[in-house]
């Protein structure tokens, strides 16, 4: 078969980096593969996608060894524009790369950059319009949608100008599941039925681990290429249903829920007793018929909820449900329409009764160093204390004394939970606090939540991450058009849903949420 | 899917014609029937972009320009003739920023683009997005603050303007250096192009630019011709003309109002 992407003897080093980004990498992607890249946050994913149509090192500068061929094209002989026909990228943060106002427009950007004929191109817009699901938002200006149309749009954009190959940097980081689901079915077709060779990486492996037929696993700049099981298992990682396949030896490890069916069904497990978690305590905040407007539309429309001390409250629903700006209601820095929203008993002052951190983490860093950064919460509300404990607390004290520019993704982001918490509000709320975070990363978070709602205080995140809602929430909030349509347990709730469904649920039946759970039942 | 019914080059014309009309005269009359006339194509086409919410940057211009020329005056004499004399000054200056802040709430950089001669793309491009750094900007230090309130940092002050600057420079050139990348990627540069959909000049845009050529011409033939009163006597003050000519002329320019292009 074809070698649609070859990477030869490559070694790359940033203009600043001490070692090494990518380390003697050789990978060769054939005509049509469906490739996951795969490893922890900061080891370098990016830098490989990025040296995919050479934006490194034309953008970045660097050592440069070897060569990356793409369809046969030296990436080192021709700039990055000089590769648009065949290759598109979709980077990690999809709303800087916009270059035109209307979706429309925007998806046809490339395609008036390569020439295409007016007509075809017409024609290739309204294809891809529909293969996204975006013709009702067509007209709409890029500057206006939500993170998960921006992220449809910029996947559209890349995938209208008709590369033979696409490269994407968490595609499905901002997506409520279903809108994840669709847009790799969508991928899948374009691989199956026209030969395109896609390229992703992703941390959240129970929504890709069924699809891609070939891995990429970085660790420290060091690249292994495989069978999807193999590299996943040599890696450490995996979907849940991989964790519990380990434990109990099933072999091959199962990467799909399909596949660990077939082993449960061998399985006798008792009836799921409820995780043990914390009680409730009394009531910290309360909604009352709360109405709120985002732009022209009404995004909650009366809403009541009592929120209790003690609590880890999920709340989760589609693109567009409400939950970031419920968020911003509870915080005090959206003024609800109608209804009123307490915080024992009064207003809640933004910032020390109710701390958010946002989804653009990187709204907050400023100060040259990690523990700088959490110090200057402290001292914001009088405090000499030692940010050490809230770096400890969120597994980032090793980075103390680096800056919060040279971090990855995903360690920023528990920077900047960190500084968040230092607040030490008894209203801690977190809006899609999952962008960048490996796994081990996630459980610190998990971990990091459930301690502070021990503490007594009440957490809140916003989230498309099931499996983080399985794993850290006591409660689940499921919004729809401006409504709670389901509240209760998480057990129950997401157990509920075919959507919503955590893997251990879809594999065990309801009742079963995470991994732990399950292996502690284990005969 | 919005309607598009007007071209970006009927509102070229719209903008200098009005714009003609508020600088051959200070006859308040006229002056302050632009403003309502803005008002009107305003409210019937602003985009929901972020240019659109400059509108009430252009506002508060205005009136601060008003304010400005007409307090010049304690500089000078005072006298009622001078006071009527510098407002009216600053009232023609405020009508102008008027009609540029709404023909920059109605039009979309980006659709002026599309629009310029194959030769021009690359700065017009250039300028486009240039024009959309300020908005963008505003967006994000309205972001940050907020950010920065949550976790209990007031930004309010010198000291504090770290907390605030530090974020909004370093996501700004983050941004355009995705941006960047981004267009290099998608091709851009490559030298040959074609165009998307070209914007159709419609019967509307017809209209408008005709409408608006025939009270720029009305206002021009009276300037020049001297037929009617374009500046009103402020010594002594005497209460301003207004012939029916020129109203007739003026509500002329409010003929892209009745066309509607914005969402109900």
């Amino acid at each position: 078969m074809t070698e649609a992407l070859g990477f030869d003897d490559v070694t790359f080093t940033y203009p600043d980096g001490a070692r090494p980004a990518l380390d003697d990498v050789e990978v060769s992607l054939a005509e049509g593969s469906f490739a996951l890249v795969v490893g922890p946050t900061g080891s370098g994913k990016s830098t490989l996608l990025r040296a995919a149509n050479g934006l490194v090192p034309q953008f970045t500068g660097g050592t440069f060894h070897g060569r990356v061929s793409v369809g046969g094209r030296d990436t080192l002989a021709h700039p990055p524009r000089r590769l648009a026909d065949l290759v598109a990228f979709v980077p990690q943060d999809p709303g800087a790369t916009f270059v035109l106002d209307r979706v429309e427009d925007e998806l046809a950007y490339g395609m008036e950059n390569l020439g295409v004929d007016p007509s075809h191109m017409r024609r290739r817009v309204e294809e891809t319009l529909d293969l996204l699901d975006l013709e009702t938002l067509r007209g709409r200006s890029v500057r206006t949608l939500s993170g998960g149309e921006r992220q449809r749009v910029a996947i559209a954009a890349a995938l209208a100008a008709g590369p033979s190959i696409l490269v994407l940097d968490e595609p499905t980081s901002q997506l409520d599941p279903q809108g994840a689901e669709d847009v790799l079915a969508a991928l899948q077709r374009l691989v199956h039925d026209h030969g395109m060779t896609v390229l992703l990486a992703e941390h959240r492996l129970e929504r890709v681990a069924g699809w891609v037929d070939d891995a990429i696993g970085v660790d420290g700049g060091r690249v292994a290429q495989g069978p999807p099981a193999d590299v996943l298992r040599k890696l450490g990682a995996g979907p849940p249903v991989a964790r519990i396949g380990a434990i109990v030896g099933w072999d091959p490890v199962p990467l799909t829920v399909r596949e660990a069916r077939r082993f449960a069904a061998t399985v006798r497990l008792p009836t799921p007793s409820p995780p043990a978690r914390n009680g409730r305590g009394p009531v910290l905040a309360s909604v009352r018929d709360l109405v709120a407007t985002y732009g022209a539309s009404e995004a909650l429309r009366g809403l009541d909820l009592d929120l209790h001390e003690g609590e880890v409250v999920a709340v989760m629903g589609r693109n567009g449900a409400g939950k970031s700006t419920l968020l911003r209601v509870l915080a005090g820095v959206h003024e609800p329409s109608r209804g009123r929203v307490l915080v024992r008993r009064e207003a809640p002052r933004p910032g020390a009764d109710a701390a958010l951190c946002p989804q653009e983490a990187d709204d907050l860093l400023f100060h040259e160093t990690v523990e700088r950064e959490v110090r200057a919460t402290l001292v914001a509300r009088g405090e000499t204390g030692d940010p050490g404990r809230w770096l400890d607390a969120l597994g980032v004290a090793g980075l103390a004394a680096r800056h919060p520019r040279d971090l990855s993704a995903g360690q920023r982001l528990l920077v900047a939970v960190a500084s968040v918490a230092a607040t030490d509000a008894p209203l801690l709320l977190l809006d899609e606090p999952t962008r960048g975070l490996d796994p081990p990363s996630k459980d610190r978070l998990v971990a990091f939540l459930r301690a502070s709602a021990d503490d007594g205080n009440t957490v809140v995140l916003a989230t498309h991450d099931v499996e983080l809602a399985a794993a850290a929430a006591t409660r689940v909030v499921m919004l729809a058009g401006g409504e709670a349509i389901a509240d209760g347990d998480p057990a129950t709730v997401l157990g509920d849903s075919r959507v919503f469904a955590p893997q251990m649920t879809r594999v065990f039946g309801p009742g079963w949420l995470t991994t732990e759970q399950v292996a502690e039942a284990l005969p | 899917m919005t309607p598009r019914p007007i071209h970006p080059g009927a509102w070229i014309a719209w903008a200098t014609c009005a714009g003609a009309v508020a600088f051959v005269t200070t006859d308040p009359v006229y002056l302050f029937l632009l403003w309502a006339v803005s008002w009107f194509v305003y409210t019937n086409h602003r985009s929901d972009t972020d240019t659109a919410r400059s509108f009430r940057i252009f506002l508060t211009g205005a009136v601060v320009a008003v304010v400005l020329r007409t307090a010049l005056v304690f500089f000078g004499t005072i006298s009622v003739a001078n006071t009527a004399f510098s407002f009216l000054e600053g009232l023609r200056l405020a009508t102008i920023l008027v009609i540029f802040g709404t023909f920059n709430a109605v039009t979309d950089p980006f659709g002026l683009v599309r629009i310029a001669p194959r030769h021009f793309h690359e700065p017009a491009l250039a300028a486009a997005l240039a024009l959309s750094i300020a908005p963008r900007t505003v967006a994000s230090v309205g972001r940050v603050r907020e950010a920065q309130r949550l976790r209990g940092l007031t930004v309010r002050g010198a000291r504090s303007l770290p907390a605030l600057a530090v974020p909004v420079l370093e996501r700004g050139m983050d941004e355009a250096h995705t941006l960047a990348e981004s267009m290099d990627a998608r091709g851009h540069g490559r030298g040959r192009r074609s165009r998307y959909r070209p914007q159709p000049w419609t019967a509307a845009s017809t209209a408008i630019a005709a409408a608006a050529a025939v009270a720029a011409a009305t206002f021009l033939s009276a300037s020049a011709g001297g037929w009617a009163v374009l500046h009103p006597q402020t010594a002594p003050l005497v209460w301003p003309a207004a012939d029916p000519a020129l109203i007739v002329a003026t509500a002329l320019l409010a003929v892209p109002g009745l066309i509607r292009s914005r969402r109900p």
